[in-house]
């Protein structure tokens, strides 16, 4: 993973987002791990999906941004299974989303919004 | 290798890098990666994707993430422990440095025992190719022990073991071993995780090496 600019958002933190606000615009609000690994290899005609790491230490920094709220399904829901993290995009989250995509298709980090925090 | 043993294998690497990290932090990462595993599985069948490359779909995941499994770790079981500040915590950052180190080094040895004897890394369950990695240990052991647990030969002990281990997948890889059950990715990829493992190891008993005080601050 590339070293982040201070105030700036990685390339994968940015696409978690875009695709996150395609997503909503075709009604889903909310997703869960696997579910965007998935779509993000279909968007980018890929043959392999993002590693756990990679994903979730990048999801939750988008959380601690405050672009990302998350919660646990229900236990019902689940349906046996074990349960999965939902996430949805926060105002702030879907704004960062939009800047992103205006900018460009490749947004590089330079490029972006100051909207993330100093890493600590 | 069926997917279900590297999910297996996947959920205990989980379990074994949120180790010393807080409870409720842990207890998440682990939930959301078993939701993962669960989801992936069935994606991929549901799909008609080849039970081989599911597997190697999975594993891949968990190897070119370990660095970020690594470093997100390091984060919060930094925070849990605290920041060092005086000559004593240099002591304690030695301290949790090396034995981060030897649980890494264990770590690997056990697993690469579990999966050559229980799995087989190379070919099928039982195939005497496998006993290559007996000599892979070997050369760790016997290093550790030249070295006498001292940070610096710790460090080059398990980098004597990641080449050792290389040297592995080049022998299976140039003698055709394991065929048809491996094949040359599986093998790339198993043995380049392994290869990751104790290479990791070795450069935290650098780091333990180097965070170590001068003898006379330790003791003072």
């Amino acid at each position: 993973m590339p070293r982040r600019k201070p105030g700036t958002l990685l390339p994968l933190e940015t696409e978690i987002l875009e695709v996150a606000l395609s997503m909503l615009r075709t009604g889903r609000q909310s997703f869960h791990g696997f579910g965007i690994a998935q779509f993000m290899r279909e968007q980018r005609g890929s043959s392999s999906l993002t590693s756990h790491g990679t994903l979730y230490k990048a999801l939750g920094r988008l959380e601690e941004f405050g672009l990302l709220t998350s919660r646990w399904e229900d236990v019902a829901a689940a349906e046996g299974r074990p349960r999965r993290r939902l996430y949805e995009l926060t105002r702030r989250g879907a704004q960062a989303a939009e800047h992103a995509r205006a900018a460009g298709t490749a947004p590089a980090p330079a490029r972006l919004p100051r909207i993330a925090p100093e890493p600590t | 290798m069926t997917p279900e043993r590297i999910a297996a294998l996947v959920a205990r690497w989980v379990r074994l890098y949120t180790r010393g990290v807080p409870t409720p932090i842990a207890q998440r990462r682990i939930e959301e990666i078993d939701a993962d595993l669960r989801d992936h599985l069935a994606h991929e069948r549901t799909h008609g994707t080849g039970e081989r490359r599911i597997a190697l779909s999975i594993l891949s995941r968990m190897i070119r993430g370990v660095a970020a499994d690594a470093a997100w770790r390091g984060r919060h079981a930094g925070a849990a422990a605290g920041r060092p500040t005086a000559p004593e915590d240099a002591m304690t950052t030695h301290r949790t440095t090396y034995r981060s180190a030897v649980g890494v080094a264990v770590a690997a040895a056990f697993l690469l025992v579990w999966l050559s004897l229980g799995v087989g890394v190379i070919g099928k369950d039982g195939d005497r190719a496998n006993l290559m990695y007996a000599g892979v240990l070997a050369v760790g052991i016997i290093g550790a022990v030249i070295a006498r647990r001292r940070p610096h030969g710790m460090a080059r002990a398990l980098l004597a073991t990641a080449a050792a281990q290389a040297v592995v997948a080049v022998i299976a890889l140039a003698a055709g071993l394991g065929r048809p059950w491996s094949g040359p990715s599986e093998i790339v990829l198993l043995n380049g995780f392994f290869v990751a493992l104790f290479a990791g190891s070795a450069l935290l008993f650098r780091h333990a090496a180097r965070s170590q005080p001068p003898r006379d601050t330790a003791a003072g």
